[in-house]
């Protein structure tokens, strides 16, 4: 048991505490852990249960749109399936959340298909305004159904979440820990490895035998399921599934927190969220003026962190090993890898062109592009 | 019923490809998705409210006002946010979203979110094809198939033109043919605003002007430029006058059709993206190929 | 000195692309500059016609925006290297861009006019425009026709007739030859050489040596980012070792 503990410590130190990027992102966490048992209030337990929800949707854009690369602009069709789904099956079948919620999560992995199969031939600004397409058009068949959807009013009145507010926010918040560490993982194995090749260069990863249009489809249908979990968590939790669920402002926010936070990142989206939403709560303060310096916020820090709030606060906590690409904190004079040195200037080298052999070699053509 | 068809589909038609061919041309040669265009469309008719209702003036002077006043505003907000940041695609994405939610809210503010609506240039109607056409449905179709023109003159006789054509096709080699591709973008974003500007303001009289009614043109224009091709003028025009007349078909022909004209225009772009995932006449860059 | 490009050093990142490369054009000159493929060649000419220094500044605060240019450029007695494109071209260096890049989807003429964007007077235009299509009567033929149509011989010549519109006091020509046959080759390289007869400086870069040599008054060879050797045809074709390491030609000179 000692040694156990022992191997923890060794291991959180050597992991964690090494980074200062990593610490404070595990210390965010413990603290959202435990923060609610001491202080249970209400209205901050659905803020913060709110935002765990929006984390997971915000992460899992930006697996689909910043990791692949397929910028996707509408991707509350996955939201609002997933919650309609869920609220459909919760009121008229009078399913428990147990069910429903997985069931949403499996529509919106469905929804990933439908939207997906059309936009494999699809590229670039062609994809992200195909994509923008789906939302509006479910929305059109949720005002033309109105005795089965709702219509403007959506539907309500689902079972909640859990009988207390508190169960509710530990609900939201460990299936929200949980999706949000299955998403980083899954970018960083092999799998993630194939999609960060196709967003570099499709052509190229297709070329070395990988099946692009495959591993696309699992992009946007493990994206759809994470969005679908939050959709669904988000219906129950809301206790109403409406049509505002697929509206293109639902979409928007998600890039908006993912962006904000710094794009392809995961952590970058997380951190999005949770500085963005509690923000627009705090706003409530001056409710006329609310939005507008929600927006100009936004615009401000991306004029001068354009890479994101995130990567620009890492940057300046950690350095890049210029030889093994490993980070270490900004503190250190070698990398904790290899041991380069870390504030020599960077040794620039001459790039070394083909040396040419032969006659023939004079001549050949080169043909750009 | 069919000339009713007809005349609005014709309207519709001029006022979707002018906002479509700003939107493409800005595309085109700043190379950026402004998803704030459509917000420039409405302050445009906010202005002339304000010209018209509480100031008391001609609505002309309204006009020239919204014109050269959202033209200002869109080439200062490139200058300032947009250009110094371009080659950030997604962060240059979510600017213009920031851009148009802060219009949004301003005119929110001053305004409220009441209906508001602006007195006709013109009273009176004649009948066309047996269907009665107000004389400001024949002006505004008038103005905007002119402006279109003007456009295209524009675009194809004169030195500017060219070099917008130009800077659409090749940054690079524009700039080294004498060029600047910053200067021609600015003004390239100018003119879009213009056209949106113009648009908001000879339709403002025909609806509600309210601060959230940039959104559904917005999916409107979003749906022409991707089915057109993105960054093609002939393209835009032609996919204004196919959705135009597909939404209006869907309202006359379908119950509750008006429900879904937002929809149907997006599944039409969809199919013909299936078809030609370009689009109609869709436009490669040449520094990206 | 029309162009003079002082101890020029250009790194994407920590790749070093242009080596403390030092290179003088004089008027009336035609410079080769040969050398083999990811040699800097075509860096060179992008770097001294602005395109490089552009490209940092669009990229800015981007990974791939990290290039830092070093050294001086002189053109007709003033400093460019500071300068943006636009304005080097107004200057009268010009540049017939590497893979010909005609402006695809505008017309022959209109390829040609915004060659001429920067000739406000008319007159000129009409001449200079009447001076190409005597040269190649090609583009006369097919001036309506959409650029992006033409065969790639066609391409190459349009592109050369459009920097000329610009009238230039110095022409960039990066690899004309690319992808061209032996027979459209040759037609080309007389115009060239028919080019800097009329009294145009000229720069090349070129792959095929002998087609270079064959032209050029003085050569720079260029390899690993750096200038190996320079002089004239004759001189570099009897050094045994450029033959040897950078010409690819065995065995003591012929000529």
């Amino acid at each position: 048991m000692r040694r156990y503990l022992a191997y923890l410590w060794r291991e959180f130190r050597g992991e964690i505490l090494v980074l200062p990027g990593r610490t404070i992102l595990f210390s965010a966490t413990a603290i959202l852990l435990i923060l609610p048992l001491l202080y249970p209030h209400p209205y901050l337990l659905r803020i913060l249960a709110l935002t765990f929800i929006f984390a997971i949707f915000a992460a899992s854009w930006d697996l689909l749109s910043g990791f692949v690369g397929q910028l996707n602009l509408g991707h509350a069709i996955f939201f609002g399936v997933a919650a309609y789904a869920s609220a459909i099956l919760n009121l008229r079948l009078g399913l428990p959340i147990i069910i429903t919620i997985p069931v949403g999560a499996v529509a919106a992995v469905v929804a990933g298909l439908v939207v997906g199969i059309p936009c494999l031939r699809l590229k670039g600004q062609y994809l992200s305004l195909a994509t923008l397409a789906f939302p509006v058009i479910l929305m059109g068949l949720v005002f033309m159904f109105t005795e089965f959807t709702g219509g403007e009013l959506g539907v309500s009145g689902l079972t909640r979440l859990a009988p207390t507010r508190l169960h509710e926010y530990y609900i939201s918040a460990f299936v929200g820990v949980l999706s949000i560490l299955a998403i980083w993982k899954i970018t960083d194995s092999k799998l993630g490895l194939v999609l960060h090749a196709i967003r570099e260069d499709e052509v190229a990863a297709r070329a070395s035998g990988i099946n692009t249009s495959q591993y696309k489809l699992i992009a946007f249908c493990l994206s759809g399921l994470f969005a679908g979990i939050a959709g669904g968590l988000y219906a129950h939790f809301m206790r109403i599934a409406g049509p505002q669920s697929l509206s293109m402002l639902t979409s928007f926010q998600a890039i908006i927190w993912t962006i904000f936070g710094g794009i392809a990142t995961i952590y970058g989206a997380v951190v999005g969220v949770f500085v963005l939403f509690p923000m627009l709560e705090v706003l409530r303060v001056a409710p006329e003026i609310r939005l507008l310096l929600y927006a100009a916020i936004i615009v401000l820090v991306l004029r001068f962190m354009p890479e994101g709030l995130a990567p620009w606060v890492v940057d300046r906590l950690e350095r890049e090993c210029p030889r093994c690409k490993e980070h270490n904190a900004f503190t250190r004079r070698e990398c904790r890898v290899c041991g380069t040195p870390l504030r020599v200037p960077l040794q620039k080298t001459p790039v070394s062109g083909e040396h040419m052999s032969g006659g023939e070699g004079l001549s050949a053509s080169q043909e750009g592009g | 019923m069919l000339g009713n068809l007809l005349v609005s589909t014709l309207m519709s038609a001029s006022v979707y490809a002018m906002l479509a061919v700003g939107f493409s041309l800005t595309f085109g040669v700043a190379r950026i998705i402004n998803l704030a265009h459509t917000a420039f469309y409405m302050v445009a008719s906010y202005i002339i409210f304000t010209a018209t209702m509480k100031m008391g003036l001609p609505l002309y002077v309204g006009v020239v006002a919204a014109v050269s006043l959202v033209v200002l505003l869109a080439m200062v907000t490139y200058k300032v946010l947009v250009d110094p940041m371009r080659e950030h695609e997604t962060t240059v994405l979510i600017l213009t979203i920031g851009v148009a939610l802060v219009l949004q809210e301003l005119m929110f503010l001053w305004f409220g979110g009441y209906f508001r609506s602006v007195p006709t240039a013109v009273e009176g109607f004649t009948t066309l094809l047996g269907v009665r056409v107000s004389y400001q449905y024949v002006l505004t179709i008038c103005v905007l198939i002119v402006t279109l023109a003007l456009v295209w003159l524009l675009l194809m006789k004169t030195r500017l033109g060219l070099a917008i054509r130009a800077t659409a096709q090749d940054r690079e080699i524009a700039n080294v043919m004498g060029m600047s591709d910053s200067r021609t973008a600015t003004i390239t974003v100018g003119i879009a605003a213009a056209l949106a500007a113009i648009a908001g303001a000879i339709v403002a009289p025909l609806f509600i002007i309210e601060p959230r009614i940039w959104l559904s043109p917005l999916t409107v224009v979003l749906a022409i430029s991707v089915l057109g091709g993105l960054g093609s003028l002939k393209g835009s025009i032609l996919g204004a006058v196919i959705i135009a007349l597909s939404e209006n078909l869907v309202v006359f022909l379908v119950p509750q059709g008006a429900f879904f004209k937002g929809a149907f225009s997006l599944l039409i772009m969809i199919v013909v993206l299936l078809i030609r995932p370009e689009g109609l006449y869709g436009v490669a860059f040449e520094e990206e190929r | 000195m029309l162009l003079a490009v002082k101890n020029l050093t250009v790194c994407y990142d920590t790749a070093m692309l242009l080596n403390d490369v030092s290179l003088n054009v004089a008027t009336g000159e035609l410079v080769g500059v040969v050398g083999p493929n990811g040699a800097g060649k075509t860096t060179l000419l992008r770097t001294i016609a602005g395109l490089v220094r552009w490209e940092r500044e669009c990229k800015r605060g981007t990974k791939a925006g990290n290039i830092t240019i070093d050294g001086e450029i002189h053109f007709d007695g003033q400093r460019i290297d500071k300068l943006p494109p636009d304005e080097i071209a107004r200057r009268g260096l010009v540049l017939c861009p590497e893979r010909r890049r005609p402006f695809r989807e505008l017309s022959v003429l209109d390829n040609l006019r915004a060659g001429a964007y920067l000739v406000k007077d008319h007159r000129v235009f009409q001449q200079s425009l009447e001076s190409v299509y005597t040269m190649f009567p090609i583009l006369k033929a097919r001036a309506g026709q959409v650029s992006g149509t033409l065969s790639g011989g066609e391409q190459q010549m349009l592109a050369i007739a459009r920097a000329l519109m610009t009238q230039p006091k110095l022409l960039c020509i990066d690899e004309p030859s690319t992808g061209l046959s032996p027979k459209i080759r040759a037609e080309l390289f007389a115009k060239i050489r028919e080019i800097a007869k009329s009294g145009l400086t000229v720069l090349l870069v070129e792959q095929d040596v002998s087609l270079a040599f064959s032209l050029s008054t003085r050569n720079y060879i260029l390899s690993h980012s750096k200038v190996m050797a320079e002089g004239t045809s004759d001189e570099l074709m009897k050094d045994e070792k450029v033959r040897q390491s950078y010409l690819g030609l065995a065995g003591p000179a012929s000529a």
